[in-house]
């Protein structure tokens, strides 16, 4: 039995079997070590926690040429300093077990990562074997890990293997028997403390000599008192008489960030084992990415591209899901309606308009637009797919602080893309909160999937070839506008708060059509199902509203509220209708198509497309796009906006700024494009 | 190596692994450990990607694979 020492200094027993030598098997976690533990013990193992502690215990047994070997699998551990329970029982282990041989288990795929703990263990003058794991991923990587650069470089066996097809055991079993009979000698060279800490290493070594406590060395002792490590400077403090320690407390405390030295000159050691041994690929899939990468990432190059991708996804979205939407319409919509009328033509009048005007004439005109949303999606999800998307919001990023707004706004604000209200909720990712509130603000600045497919129906509907211009620009205007408000806002709420966003950009690759194809369903059957329910009801009570009470329109109950409001209307060129369609779309955005169904109907003569065109002017048709693109975010993204927020003040002023500001842009808008149209 | 990449984390901004790895004259495997090491040194702190910020949301489904949590990671020294 043996003793070791857990963070809060409570005496412990290790119970390990005596006689047979020790093989302890150490590493970072996912590195292989567990399955390397089963491949060489089978079922001659146990499992059990650390005395006093929950942390796992597994332990085994097995014959390597006629003799017995004990294996101990030490918890999973990053480093050897006490940031953790199983960082302290693996030190331990190694230190006070003194086992016969200490096999750590790298990944040869990510040698930066894994061989931080080599090089802490190599400080511990443990008889170190390397087992240099996952050879066949590193391959896959087009990775060229040179195992005796590495065993050259370390001062250790190294051996290469994949342990989970069992390769390169046998070749690990000789060095450990050849370690075991002495016939290799692990001579680990461990990286030095850097230049500037060396003296300061040397000096409280100097004060702590003779009086390290058995078995510690007392070198690593230094070195982690250096690092700050909290279980070694506690014991330390227990061990050395009280002049002493504050000698070297006075020392410890002159130099604070030395633990950042110490941890900086094993990561240079690393850098410097891994430049030797490992060759990179330089051609193909990565060479590709830095290529591709000097543009896209690109400050400047990087936005320009983005913008003509928009561009690109617009156009081809028009160009190919416009025609589809309007055979649609004039094939299936409107035909629909006349079968509908037919059909009811028996029944009373208001069943005929709640089916023909309400039902089809309102979900009819939105399900229309189902391909030109599948395409805008396919897009999209063919751009996130190849890698793209990561490189667009690191360029807009950079925008974003260009222009002083804060840096982790982005992430929620990129979210918005698909709906506002993750958005919304994602600001929670801000301690800071009027950083917070800023980016839940203007996060509805961020045009949305159903704002878009507002757009995207409306937008060739109105402007026909020029469609593609006329969204480009009210997605820039709608961008434009969230920077504006965020530099203002900005400046306003909180000043010189500093974060980092850190991105670790994917590869480019080939796009896999099954993601693909499998995110365009996912969004389209969440629209049908939309419009299934949220928009059929609107568009229900619309319809209702506009029958009710005499089953004329101009008189409906919907036509004498549209009156009512038709004077603010008028500021942005909008008649009744437009301006309740506008209004409708507050529960949803794409109840603006619905109600605009509904108002207008459908016949087989023509679909709401054609006469839309035929019932408003460009500059009013140009207003309402720009209105809607900056109207009052959903109901949805009010409610989330008050549970954000903790208080319906903001919820409101929420709505409030979006309404004047959206009145405001639909007015200037009309009468500048009354104006130049003269 | 680490106080360079603390000291440019520090100084606010966006990064990519890959150009903080140019300037440090390393490579952007060796350039994550280091921010994994920072934040077990609990010198940085990690942002989780939105956690439950899709939860009320009824396209959560839809847009899951189109958060960006995957490629990015926030980091606060």
């Amino acid at each position: 039995m043996a003793e070791c020492h857990d963070l809060s200094g409570r005496a412990v027993a290790l119970a390990v079997e005596t006689g047979a030598p020790l093989i302890a098997l150490a590493g970072q976690p996912n590195m292989g070590k567990s399955t390397l533990f089963n491949l060489l013990t089978g079922l001659n193992q146990h499992v059990g926690n650390w005395p006093g502690k929950t942390v796992e215990r597994r332990e085994g047994h097995f014959d390597l040429n006629g003799r017995r070997l004990r294996l101990v699998d030490l918890p999973g551990t990053y480093s050897l300093t006490a940031n953790s329970p199983e960082e302290v029982i693996a030190r331990e282990f190694v230190v006070r077990e003194k086992p016969d041989a200490v096999v750590a288990v790298v990944s040869a795929a990510n040698l930066e990562r894994s061989l931080y703990l080599v090089a802490e263990l190599a400080a511990l003058d443990a008889p170190l074997v390397v087992a240099l794991n996952m050879m066949d991923v590193a391959a896959q990587e087009g990775l060229q890990v040179e195992a005796h650069v590495l065993e050259a470089a370390l001062g250790v066996p190294v051996v290469p293997m994949v342990a989970s097809r069992a390769q390169g055991v046998r070749a690990l079993l000789d060095v450990i028997e050849a370690v075991l009979t002495g016939q290799r000698r692990p001579q680990p060279r461990p990286p030095e403390v850097r230049a500037d800490h060396a003296a300061i290493l040397a000096q409280i070594e100097a004060l702590i000599a003779g009086r390290v406590p058995a078995p510690y060395p007392q070198a690593w002792v230094a070195l982690k008192l250096l690092e700050g490590d909290a279980e070694v400077t506690r014991r330390m403090q227990e061990s050395l008489p009280a002049e002493t320690w504050q000698a070297v407390h006075a020392v410890l405390r002159a130099h604070d960030d030395a633990f950042l030295a110490v941890a900086s000159g094993r990561y240079e050691w690393i850098g410097r084992l891994v430049r030797a041994a490992v060759t990179r690929p330089r051609v193909g899939q990565i060479g590709l990415t830095e290529r591709l990468d000097r543009w896209a990432a690109h400050p400047f190059w990087g936005l320009v591209l983005l913008a003509g991708i928009l561009g690109l996804v617009f156009g081809l979205t028009f160009t190919v899901g416009a025609p589809l939407q309007t055979w649609l319409e004039e094939a299936v919509i409107a035909p629909l309606a006349g079968l509908a009328s037919e059909a009811l033509s028996g029944a009373p009048f208001w069943v005929q308009g709640l089916v023909v005007d309400g039902l089809i004439g309102g979900v009819g005109s939105v399900l229309t637009f189902l391909p030109i949303l599948v395409i805008f999606f396919a897009a999209f999800a063919l751009l996130e797919d190849v890698g793209y998307m990561a490189r667009a919001a690191y360029v807009m990023d950079n925008l974003m602080h260009l222009m002083g707004l804060h840096g982790k706004s982005f992430l929620p604000l990129f979210l918005g893309f698909g709906c506002n209200v993750p958005a919304v909720m994602g600001a929670r990712v801000i301690d800071s909160w009027p950083a917070r509130l800023l980016t839940i603000l203007i996060a509805p600045l961020v045009p949305c999937t159903a704002r878009m497919a507002v757009v995207a129906f409306l937008a060739p509907a109105f402007f026909g070839a020029q469609a593609i211009w006329v969204t480009w620009g009210l997605v820039l205007l709608s961008l434009t506008m969230l920077v504006v408000s965020g530099v203002v806002f900005n400046r306003l709420l909180f000043k010189g708060q500093r974060s980092a966003f850190i991105m670790e950009m994917p590869l480019y690759h080939l796009p896999n059509l099954r993601t693909i194809g499998l995110l365009v369903w996912q969004r389209s059957l969440s629209f049908v199902q939309k419009a299934g329910t949220a928009i059929l009801g609107m568009a229900l009570v619309v319809w209702l509203l506009s029958y009710l009470p005499g089953g004329d329109l101009n008189s409906s109950y919907l036509a004498r509220f549209g009156q009512f409001l038709e004077p603010v209307g008028r500021w942005m060129g909008f008649d009744w209708r437009l301006t309740v369609a506008l209004l409708t779309s507050f529960p949803a955005k794409e109840n603006a198509i619905a109600t605009l169904g509904v108002l207008f109907g459908v016949s087989p003569e023509g679909g709401l497309t054609s006469l839309l065109t035929a019932s408003y002017p460009t500059a009013t048709a140009l207003s309402f796009l720009v209105t809607t693109m900056l109207f009052i975010p959903c109901m949805a993204t009010v409610a989330v906006t008050r549970q954000e927020t903790g208080s319906w003040r903001w919820a409101l002023f929420s709505v409030l700024f979006y309404l004047v500001l959206s009145v405001a842009a639909g007015t200037a808008t009309y009468h500048l494009a009354a104006w130049i149209g003269g | 190596m680490l106080e360079k990449l603390l000291a440019e984390i520090r100084s606010g901004g966006t990064f990519e692994t890959g150009v903080l790895a140019a300037r440090l004259g390393t490579t952007p495997a060796l350039v994550e450990a280091m921010l994994d090491h920072l934040q077990r040194a609990g010198q940085l702190r990690p942002y989780e990607a939105c956690g439950d910020a899709c939860g009320g949301c009824s396209l959560k489904q839809a847009c899951k694979s189109a958060q960006p949590a995957n490629g990015v990671r926030l980091w606060q020294g």
